[in-house]
């Protein structure tokens, strides 16, 4: 469904040479993605996020899994199993796999990013439904991840030692184009949640906006001031209300 | 006017029912509220009319049905994911492609565990 797939795309771009000491080995995040229409809230489907290792005989990597499935409700409806996944650098979080399998009513839709991040190439085959299989040999820019990097990228970064208003711009790479988007960070607020009162680092998402800490800004997650910085709420504009995603559980943190 | 009130209270009224049975309940709550206070005029019209028609009366009957579906639905109704099978067969099917798929690419960056 477009309002999932809306929520989990953050587009940004984001050099990241930072290292993780934030994202453990079997963490699993989940949260419930709700529409919220003049503060009524209607919950339609549940988001995981999970970690766990990938073993092959040179290495292990760490997996990060992101699926969203719609709610019993409405399966009847408009039923979404969606699977986002990336195979990663367990330091740093560079990319080398990256899979996403939607299947969101009679839409199917696959592609599979193979990434060399010392040629900065990347092989890509996409899968849909009723089409011939498609591939792709693309160029992308140093830093550019998929979007299940990129979002648990965001956790790497200190915003401990940041100013308020800064800025950072990221690229993404989505369906063979390479996104551009920026993040502006407004500083701490504390908020209730379902896994207690947390302080957060609050975070504007957008591309390039303007005029961002006077409020005209959108899109908005807010990530734990902590050492596991997990994104507990996100809050992002649709046409008519808002989408919103709240953390329900957490487990296996690495602090 | 008396008889723009009674329309408008019966389309909103026919509106929240309809969407107190579908999986977006909660939003029943609007058309609700406005098929009340459209009914509440119609009647208050008609009363001063000396004849209160029956169809005000139908509206205020389906209006009570919607809200009451939907405060049900919100109160009692748990959500959950269901038929997830074939969500999780495809993780593993894609963990398992992945792995055969790494094992031919050059991983030196990775410090090996």
């Amino acid at each position: 469904m477009k309002l999932i797939t809306f929520i989990i795309v953050l587009l940004i771009t984001i050099s990241f040479n930072a290292q993780n000491t934030a994202i453990g080995k079997a963490e699993k995040l989940v949260f419930t993605a709700s529409y919220n229409m003049s503060g009524v809230l209607n919950n339609i489907a549940e988001v995981t996020m999970e970690t766990s290792e990938a073993k092959t005989s040179k290495a292990t990597l760490l997996r990060l899994k992101c699926t969203a499935a719609t709610y019993s409700k409405w399966d009847g409806f408009f039923k979404i199993r969606d699977l986002y996944e990336s195979y990663v650098n367990p330091s740093n979080l560079t990319p080398y796999l990256h899979n996403r399998d939607v299947n969101e009513g009679s839409y199917d839709k696959a592609m599979k990013y193979t990434f060399d991040p010392k040629t900065n190439k990347v092989k890509s085959v996409q899968t849909k439904k009723n089409k011939p299989t498609e591939n792709r040999n693309l160029t992308i820019h140093a830093g550019t991840k998929d979007i299940v990097s990129t979002i648990y990228s965001l956790r790497l970064i200190d915003f401990k030692n940041m100013a308020v208003g800064t800025k950072k711009s990221f690229t993404i790479l989505f369906d063979w184009e390479e996104m551009k988007g920026q993040f502006t960070y407004l500083g701490k607020e504390t908020i209730n949640t379902a896994i207690g009162k947390k302080e957060c680092y609050k975070l504007a998402i957008g591309s390039n906006q303007p005029d961002v800490l006077k409020g005209t800004n959108s899109n908005f997650l807010w990530l734990t001031a902590d050492g596991n910085k997990i994104p507990v709420y996100g809050k992002f504009k649709i046409p008519v209300g808002n989408g919103e995603l709240k953390i329900k559980s957490v487990a296996g943190l690495k602090n | 006017m008396k008889q723009l009130f009674i329309i408008l209270g019966l389309i909103s009224a026919i509106f929240a029912t309809i969407l107190s049975v579908l999986p977006l309940s909660n939003l029943a709550i609007f058309p609700a509220a406005a098929a009340l206070v459209f009914g509440l005029i119609a009647f208050y019209l008609s009363k001063k009319a000396g004849y209160v028609k029956k169809i005000i009366q139908f509206t205020f009957l389906l209006t009570i049905i919607s809200l009451s579906i939907t405060i049900y639905k919100a109160v009692f109704t748990t959500v959950e994911v269901a038929n997830t099978e074939d969500l999780i067969i495809k993780e593993e099917e894609s963990k398992q492609e992945a792995l055969e798929e790494l094992e031919g690419l050059d991983l030196e960056d990775i410090n090996i565990e």
